[in-house]
């Protein structure tokens, strides 16, 4: 006869517990900055501050012509830097201080210089790391699953790859590609520089794909597929692709990050495009002597590397986070 | 008439005949002999069990049977004849053919034999596309009617799920859709309730059972737990360190064991007409290290009932009736079992 007397809560008064993801603001930090790096690289052309590489403009007379009636605007330091002094004198209306970033040594504006610099650099560091994904993770897939004797020369030549100090390695292609293509270094292309950085990344991504592949391959349900009649292609693509997917996207994310530094430090060895085409190593490369002087011509494009493989890096964290995989528990 | 013929004659008759099969593994430490020379054979629409304590060689048997073991450090000799074809001499790509469509299996956990990034229906359709060749659409009717099949609500719902989002009991379902999605002859279920609770134990032993008897389908339970196969099975094989020591017909195995071991491990069941806290009968020590296995008969260490003949001579196969083979010198009914039994003062039993 006892009724139950529970009070069942109305529904306004029941807080919903909300989940709480860790490092949410970061997170979103990262990408609008990521979002800002590349709309400004992609339209680096429509930028205020046109004042950049005449080989990047469009019209090279009103450029040059810059240049030349604005020999005073060179190494002006950002308009917000009181604590620097010109190391240039003031003549006439030339400014005392000028744009976001400051001026370089041949007067062009230091922040569109940095944002077409973010075009170039963003798309080698893209581009190398697609092709080393496609290469590597191939390579990694097939000598993981397939074993024995494949695996013995995949791993044998990836060690042999692994062995060379990196820098020298990339220093190598780059030099083997220049000789073969001109002898002159001015018009070196974009091309070369890929390809090192795509064989640098390579080894990497291989050993990690294969070592996850070598993990799937032992697990149930591959046994499962092979039982079904299943082949080997099939279960590399359908099976294991999939589950090695996730490390592989998180690992190729902070790979770029460091083939963009790469990148930077080939250039600031004088190996990377040549000197009108700006990347983020060739600019910092390119004001090291001025440290003392001009230091904003450095540190200025230092900065927002920094900040962009920051970015890059707690993004490649989140995603793995969001890819992680759940195995059925229990 | 002709077709009628064929039907029977598929109904009957041999449809796995294996040959003195050995499967060893090389090893750092030696050879193990994880199956030794095992013969036996399973007709059309038999249900077969294999039963054994852990590391008898069970697994490793009903996978060498099908073929599906690694081929580095393998040493596998002996023949396996499925519907006359040898399987052994057969080059993977014939037996790609085979696996799935004529012969699959279940797994032991259901949690790890699932894709964990694939959805179920799209795991479901593999083996259809595979060897039926069916279209996207056509392999999506035939799922949903293979979930239901399996007694699994809401097919439609369940096509588009992940497996962590099924239970155990669902999984090992989906598992079993996955084995007969092509309709094979034979199903090898390698202890495919351990993972799973005693009830959704009962549920799917039944269902394997049903849907054999309405596939026409033979089975080959491997189980180490005696009152699985006792309910569900036409023939018992049992197995001791890679070799078989008894071969009989369910209820013949049951009414006159002949072998020691079948009787330990019959009476390390509980039972239940037993007071509580009554101390379970075990059998003493473990099974034999299979690199180096005892000379003679290789449950001798653990027997109770064990002579120097045992030590020295390994028995053979022998026959007491129809269809009922042991291995052993000192069956149970025997003088020195007899013996023993008065001796130890109870029942039967281990140590």
């Amino acid at each position: 006869m006892s009724e139950s007397t529970v009070e069942i809560p109305e529904a306004a008064d029941v807080r919903k517990p909300r989940f709480r993801q860790r490092g949410r603001i970061t997170k979103w930090i990262s990408a609008i900055w990521l979002v800002f790096i590349v709309v400004s690289a992609v339209g680096a052309s429509f930028l205020p501050y046109v004042k950049h590489s005449c080989d990047q403009f469009s019209d090279k007379d009103k450029c040059s012509t810059h240049v030349k009636t604005n020999p005073l605007l060179s190494e002006r330091p950002p308009s917000w830097a009181f604590f620097s002094d010109t190391t240039r004198p003031v003549v006439g209306d030339a400014p005392e201080r000028y744009g976001l970033f400051g001026t370089d040594t041949n007067g062009y504006d230091l922040f569109s210089r940095t944002m077409f610099g973010a075009r170039n650099s963003l798309l080698i560091g893209a581009m190398s790391i697609l092709f080393g994904i496609l290469i590597g993770g191939t390579l990694g897939l097939v000598a993981g699953y397939l074993g024995k004797r494949v695996d013995k020369v995949i791993d044998t030549i990836m060690n042999i790859f692994l062995a060379f100090p990196a820098l020298l390695l990339a220093i190598f292609i780059v030099g083997f590609f220049d000789s073969s293509t001109t002898s002159e270094a001015q018009s070196r292309s974009i091309v070369p520089i890929v390809i090192a950085l795509v064989i640098l990344s390579i080894p990497p991504i291989a050993r990690l794909v294969r070592a996850n592949t070598m993990v799937y391959a032992q697990r149930e349900f591959v046994l499962a597929a092979r039982s079904l009649g299943a082949k080997s292609g099939r279960i590399i693509i359908r099976e294991i692709l999939p589950n090695v997917m996730p490390a592989m996207v998180t690992f190729a994310i902070t790979g770029m990050a460091i083939l963009i530094v790469a990148e930077g430090a080939l250039a600031y060895l004088g190996l990377s495009v040549t000197a009108p085409t700006p990347t983020w190593g060739a600019m910092i490369f390119g004001g090291q002597t001025k440290l003392e002087t001009a230091w904003w011509i450095s540190i200025m494009p230092s900065i927002v590397l920094f900040l962009t493989v920051l970015s890059i890096n707690l993004l490649g964290d989140a995603l793995n986070e969001k890819f992680r995989i759940r195995e059925a528990i229990g | 008439m002709s077709s009628l013929q064929t039907a029977l004659r598929r109904e009957s008759g041999t449809l796995l005949k294996v040959e003195d099969l050995k499967t060893h593994f090389v090893t750092a430490g030696g050879i193990v002999r994880a199956v030794d020379g095992v013969s036996f054979s399973l007709q059309h629409g038999q249900r077969l069990g294999i039963v054994g304590e852990s590391g008898c060689g069970k697994t490793v048997l009903s996978r060498s049977v099908m073929g599906l073991l690694p081929r580095r450090n393998v040493i596998r000799t002996g023949s396996v004849y499925f519907e006359e074809r040898e399987l052994t001499s057969m080059s993977l790509r014939e037996r790609q053919t085979i696996w799935g469509a004529e012969m699959a299996m279940i797994f032991q956990d259901p949690m790890t034999s699932l894709n964990p990034v694939m959805k179920i229906g799209k795991q479901l359709s593999e083996p259809l596309r595979i060897h039926l060749g069916s279209s996207r659409e056509n392999a999506r009717q035939i799922v949903y009617k293979l979930l239901q099949d399996v007694g699994i609500p809401e097919p439609e719902k369940r096509f588009d799920q992940y497996a962590h989002e099924l239970s155990g009991g669902m999984r090992q379902r989906v598992m079993i859709a996955m084995a007969l999605a092509c309709g094979p002859s034979v199903l090898f279920a390698d202890e495919p309730t351990t993972a799973l609770d005693v009830t959704v134990q009962a549920q799917i032993l039944d269902l394997i059972e049903y849907q054999c008897r309405e596939r026409q389908m033979s089975l080959v339970l491997v189980t180490h737990d005696l009152g699985v196969v006792a309910g569900h099975t036409d023939q018992i094989i049992v197995m001791y360190a890679g070799r078989i020591v008894e071969v009989a017909p369910t209820p013949m195995l049951f009414s006159n064991m002949k072998m020691p071991y079948t009787e330990a491990l019959f009476q390390s069941i509980p039972k239940l007409e037993e007071p509580s806290h009554t101390r379970l009968t075990t059998i003493g020590g473990r099974p034999p290290n299979l690199i180096s296995p005892p000379d003679g008969c290789r449950f001798s260490p653990r027997c109770p009932y064990t002579t120097d003949k045992c030590i020295k001579e390994e028995p053979e196969l022998q026959k007491v009736g129809v269809d009922h083979y042991f291995a052993c010198h000192h069956p149970v009914g025997s003088d020195r079992w007899k013996e023993v039994q008065v001796t130890l003062g109870r029942r039967t039993g281990g140590r």
